[in-house]
């Protein structure tokens, strides 16, 4: 399940007031997530959270769904 | 017996991958070393097989002759680092390079592939990939590497754009991955389709490493021989087969790796895609004609991690890369101090910008931010280049600082090239560098007349290494070549015989390096409940934070109250999407807003000029 927070910081960060963030959302489905947004979205993840993404773990998330277990992941 | 296995390297699957039972010469996880300890004695025999290579290339006949000539003498040389994030890279050696290539010549053959057909590949980064270039080049056939379709790609537009390629240019083949079958299979089904048929290398079973008297390859090729197929980026159907001979690029490498310094030290490292004319001949086919490695990343995920370039940099010494201007925003910006542990760019000669317009603040803030991890600042470099002239047709000069000029922006938006005045708006135009040899330039108005010193014109070009025109469409050949000169359809000047590029003729929007048309975007967007027809534009916007333009739209609607507004603002983004393109500012406005053109149309230019305008006033 899609935090509130975690589907807000998506949304400021691509100037959406509202779309429909799911699990097995991917970054395709959403207007404005791109290769250029890409890197800010990340980065307003780990601002807002205030944590780090090591290595290459962004990099095997497929959806929303698993970016959102890869944050909760961080507060064991 | 030596195989190709199903090796398909996918950014989002698990990496378990299965080893390629091909067994790769030379070290597995070490670089091959080719420099020697012993300093002078080394760099003069450098200096001098520099220079016979060069000569060779002069003699050859075909790019497929000079990769069996370096696999002969330079077998266990290496060709290609094939780079993975967080796993051991994959390294060819010329002769299994070549050995695997012709494995896969004889297969195509045996497939019905025959001299002068041409074959789309349409492969992710995968290790194999090359040798199926390769394969594809060793029967005498045209490879031409499309890029794989985006997700958010609607199939029908992916097949749209296919199926116009497949008729422009005349596609034969399609080489693939299985995942594609569903929206492959309808066009070769077409009754009209030029496409005989697909296939699936990466999963052919054992092939046996024939040796040279088995395969009966093409053997009697002459330089004017078609050699590659490159289509210019652009959004679906619009796109244009530039026809290159081998003559073309082995040319263009000569006076292309004289115009860089290359020598047998350097070491390549590119994540630009091979369908791109950067990624395609600076960093594949420049280095494996001049028997150097090329080290190659995922475009895609070097967009998601954008360290990857540094690291293999920093761990292969790699010594030149070439980058769209966005890049080096990114690079500075959005690289968190812990991602670049360990970063060192010492090894970095040249870091070439290109395929954009080259903005003065992205490399200064590239350089703040990287000095300290050793770059050199005089590695910043230029230069201007097309699919259409093979690549280059500038280069600034290594070592030497960037030119740039602090001009007048108003004057310059009416075609003069005057210095600013302290006080005055300004726009600081960066040199793409000197021509390289084999070219020549002139700068020249509506009429095709040379203009005046100090003027900004259209860029008309010769070169040695000119395409053989556009593939099956001799009406587009004959619009852009007059008289033995190609019109560009890029503005510039030139200014102590450095070339400044600063806009184009027509109205490509280009973001993050690829061509994006409007009239796609407003086809799509005039049609949406909410537009009133016709009255839509789509421009560029600069943006400086980003390094790049993004795209904007002003449309006019009939809708009031902002909340319906925010709803066609939705709608707008999700169709774009569809087109694989990204809205980033949508302007609804209403009806008789839009500024006509004198042909009656709503003008792209004199609209954005009236948003920028505004946005000003607010």
């Amino acid at each position: 399940m899609i935090s509130e927070k975690l589907k807000s910081v998506i949304l400021k960060e691509l100037k959406l007031d509202e779309f429909d963030i799911r699990d097995d959302t991917t970054a395709d489905q959403v207007p404005g997530w791109d290769s250029l947004s890409h890197l800010s979205i990340i980065i307003a993840i780990e601002r807002n959270y205030g944590i780090r993404f090591k290595g290459y773990e962004i990099l095997k998330c497929k959806n929303v769904g698993d970016l959102q277990r890869l944050i909760d992941s961080k507060f064991p | 017996m030596r195989c190709l296995t199903s090796t398909i390297v996918h950014h989002n699957i698990t990496r378990e991958m299965d080893k390629p039972d091909f067994e790769l010469k030379g070290k597995r996880n070490r670089p091959v070393s080719v420099n020697s300890a012993s300093g002078l004695k080394t760099e003069m025999s450098e200096v001098r097989e520099v220079g016979i290579r060069v000569n060779e290339l002069s003699k050859v006949n075909s790019i497929w002759e000079r990769w069996e000539t370096l696999a002969s003498s330079h077998e266990n040389r290496e060709a290609v680092v094939h780079w993975v994030a967080g796993e051991e890279p994959i390294r060819w050696t010329y002769g299994d390079l070549v050995s695997a290539a012709k494995s896969i010549a004889s297969k195509l053959k045996k497939c019905g592939v025959k001299r002068g057909q041409v074959c789309a590949i349409i492969i992710r980064h995968n290790p194999f990939f090359y040798p199926v270039y390769m394969g594809i080049a060793a029967c005498g056939a045209l490879p031409a590497v499309l890029a794989y379709p985006n997700p958010r790609l609607h199939p029908d537009k992916f097949r749209q754009g296919l199926e116009g390629m497949s008729k422009r240019s005349g596609l034969d083949w399609i080489l693939t991955e299985r995942e594609l079958v569903g929206m492959i299979n309808p066009l070769v089904q077409t009754a009209k389709s030029t496409i005989r048929g697909f296939y699936f290398p990466l999963e052919w079973p054992e092939v046996e490493a024939p040796s040279n008297k088995d395969i009966q390859l093409e053997a009697s090729f002459v330089r004017s021989d078609p050699f590659l197929l490159q289509h210019s980026s652009g959004t679906t159907g619009l796109q244009k087969p530039v026809l290159l001979s081998n003559g073309a690029v082995l040319e263009h490498i000569v006076n292309y790796a004289k115009a860089i310094d290359l020598t047998l030290s350097d070491k390549i490292v590119s994540w630009l895609p091979l369908y791109h004319d950067m990624g395609l001949i600076a960093a594949f086919h420049l280095p494996l004609a001049f028997g150097i490695p090329t080290i190659q990343i995922d475009p895609f995920e070097w967009v998601l991690a954008p360290q990857l370039l540094l690291e293999a940099i920093t761990q292969e010494k790699a010594t030149l890369t070439w980058l769209p201007n966005f890049a080096y925003n990114m690079l500075a910006d959005k690289l968190s101090e812990d991602k670049l542990e360990g970063i060192r760019l010492d090894s970095l000669r040249l870091l070439i910008n290109c395929s954009e317009p080259i903005r003065h603040s992205s490399h200064q803030k590239f350089v703040d931010r990287y000095v300290s991890y050793g770059l050199n600042p005089l590695a910043l470099s230029s230069c201007y280049a097309m699919a259409e002239t093979t690549f280059a047709v500038t280069q600034n000069p290594p070592n030497r600082e960037i030119p740039h000029l602090v001009v007048n922006r108003e004057k310059l938006a009416s075609g003069h090239v005057v210095e600013a005045k302290p006080y005055e708006s300004s726009r600081i135009c960066v040199s793409s560098g000197i021509l390289i040899d084999g070219c020549q330039i002139r700068i020249v108005d509506k009429n095709r007349i040379d203009v005046t010193h100090g003027v900004v014109g259209e860029i008309a070009i010769q070169s040695i290494s000119m395409f053989d025109g556009y593939r099956n469409y001799p009406q587009k050949t004959a619009e852009v070549f007059d008289n033995g000169w190609f019109y560009s359809g890029d503005l510039g000047f030139c200014h102590e015989g450095n070339y400044y590029i600063i806009g184009r003729q027509k109205d490509i929007i280009i973001v993050a390096g690829k061509n994006i048309y409007p009239e796609d975007i407003e086809d799509m967007i005039g049609s949406l409940i909410g537009i009133i027809p016709g009255r839509v534009v789509a421009f560029g916007e600069d943006d400086e934070t980003l390094g790049t333009e993004v795209i904007s739209v002003v449309a006019e609607t009939n809708a009031k109250d902002d909340r319906e507004k925010q709803l066609i603002t939705n709608q707008i983004k999700l169709a774009c999407i569809s087109i694989d393109v990204n809205i980033a500012n949508v302007y609804l406005v209403p009806p008789r807003w839009l500024i006509k053109s004198s042909a009656g149309k709503p003008s792209r230019k004199a609209n954005l000029d009236r948003i920028l305008a505004e946005k000003l006033q607010k």
